[in-house]
């Protein structure tokens, strides 16, 4: 006040420049207040986390540091395979029997064979190259074939792909089966005889551990253990594989397909939470 | 058009449907973190040792800053949260869409629904518009707050 005097400044422009630095004062203040306001709101959040983390039920708890090796490498896309293109006979059977006088098929033959795609194409010419003689139609009562891999313990790999075939040869074997999808799925409906190993779970170490402990010599754990999840681009099961591998399981089988594909061939499906 | 924009009416509208919105989102995400924290795996971007920690705290802090635009408190340091985690989610999903990584956001819905890529990059491009329309609404808070500001700054009642 006093220097402003002293300087001569008018009264007016000293209420200006004090309500100028009021408000600059009020304002820092205020950002700081929100800073800080916001630091609490986020503090609060880890607080309440931490809490209710502790006080979750099993399958709902998460460790606090995971462990999941490939969390920054984004996986490569799995194109599909189109399947070959299939020729359909409609159109072409219908010209055989609506027009008769055109084609010099008798029409008895026409009427009283059902015509295979090639069959068709050959009557009314289209596609000269189609002269192989029709494959045999697929039956549906042939056996499925045989396990096509072999169950070698195969120390320089976490694991190896499987489908059906040799899941199913497996789990006819009394293989360990370890479900690796979220125990409320499995409880859902899962392979009979495989235990709960989700790998999202807080308890995956300890299952991990103990499953070391139920195996702990060489030849036990050079035994064959399939591991399933939902399949397509789930990867789970490969995460289990992961951990299993570098406690030296040095044989175990991701099922590929995962158990969509297992319910697809009509296995058997066990539900609830034991095995 | 400014003094509609910024008008009470309106900005009150605006704080409670961005709060319940944020609310609604936080629930599925506390009730299952293993799953969400599955959910933050598949963006491919946050370090291993994060993965589990922001499964459990974000829908926490999505759930108090919902809750105190709601109740009215805090509302600046909420919408600048809320700003925040939306721009956080802004960028995640398009890094991953540029990088052609189709995933579930785990916005709202934390279970895997078994979508097929090219639905999953649809939904993520909806995402990413859904949350610049949040976004906007995080800016209309901003603007009326200012604008508040200035009028109380200048000593003039704001308009009612």
């Amino acid at each position: 006040m006093e220097r402003w005097r002293l300087a001569g400044v008018p009264t007016h422009l000293l209420r200006f420049a004090k309500r100028c630095a009021l408000l600059r004062r009020l304002t820092i203040s205020m950002k700081q207040n929100t800073i800080f306001q916001a630091a609490a709101i986020v503090a609060a959040g880890i607080i309440l986390a931490l809490v209710a983390n502790a006080f979750a039920s099993r399958d709902r708890k998460v460790s606090l540091v995971g462990t999941y090796p490939n969390a920054l490498k984004v996986p490569a896309r799995e194109v599909p395979v189109a399947p070959p293109p299939v020729v359909t006979p409609v159109t072409q059977t219908v010209a055989t029997t609506t027009q008769p006088a055109t084609i010099t098929v008798p029409p008895t033959a026409t009427t009283t064979t059902q015509p295979t795609a090639t069959a068709a194409i050959e009557t009314v010419g289209l596609n000269p190259k189609a002269k192989t003689p029709p494959a045999p139609a697929p039956t549906t009562t042939t056996a499925p074939p045989p396990p096509t891999t072999e169950f070698k313990v195969h120390p320089d790999k976490p694991y190896i792909e499987i489908a059906y075939n040799d899941v199913k040869a497996l789990h006819d074997k009394n293989v360990l089966f370890l479900d690796a999808r979220r125990t409320s799925v499995y409880e859902q409906g899962h392979i009979p005889g495989a235990r709960t190993y989700s790998v999202w779970e807080s308890d995956i170490d300890d299952k991990v551990n103990k499953l070391f402990a139920e195996r702990n010599d060489q030849a036990a754990q050079n035994l064959p253990i399939v591991i399933y999840c939902s399949g397509g681009d789930c990867e789970d099961s490969h995460m289990l594989a992961q951990k299993l591998w570098g406690i030296q399981f040095n044989n175990v089988y991701v099922y590929k397909d995962g158990f969509p594909d297992w319910q697809q061939h009509g296995a058997p499906v066990h539900t609830g939470a034991n095995p | 058009m400014k003094r509609y924009l910024t008008h009470p009416w309106l900005t009150i509208r605006v704080q409670l449907a961005l709060g319940a919105i944020f609310v609604i989102a936080a629930i599925p995400k506390i009730a299952d973190p293993p799953s969400f924290a599955h959910m933050i795996y598949n963006y491919r971007l946050v370090p291993a040792s994060l993965i589990n920690l922001s499964a459990l705290v974000m829908p926490w802090v999505e759930l108090l800053a919902g809750l105190a635009l709601i109740l009215g408190v805090w509302k600046k340091a909420a919408r600048n949260v809320i700003g925040i985690l939306l721009a956080v989610f802004i960028i995640a999903i398009s890094i991953n869409l540029f990088r052609d990584n189709a995933i579930d956001c785990g916005c709202f819905n934390v279970a895997d629904r078994g979508k097929t890529h090219e639905q999953r990059i649809f939904d993520m491009k909806v995402d990413v518009v859904r949350d610049l329309g949040m976004l906007l609404m995080v800016g209309q808070l901003w603007w009326a707050g200012k604008r508040e500001e200035d009028l109380e700054a200048a000593n003039v009642a704001p308009p009612s």
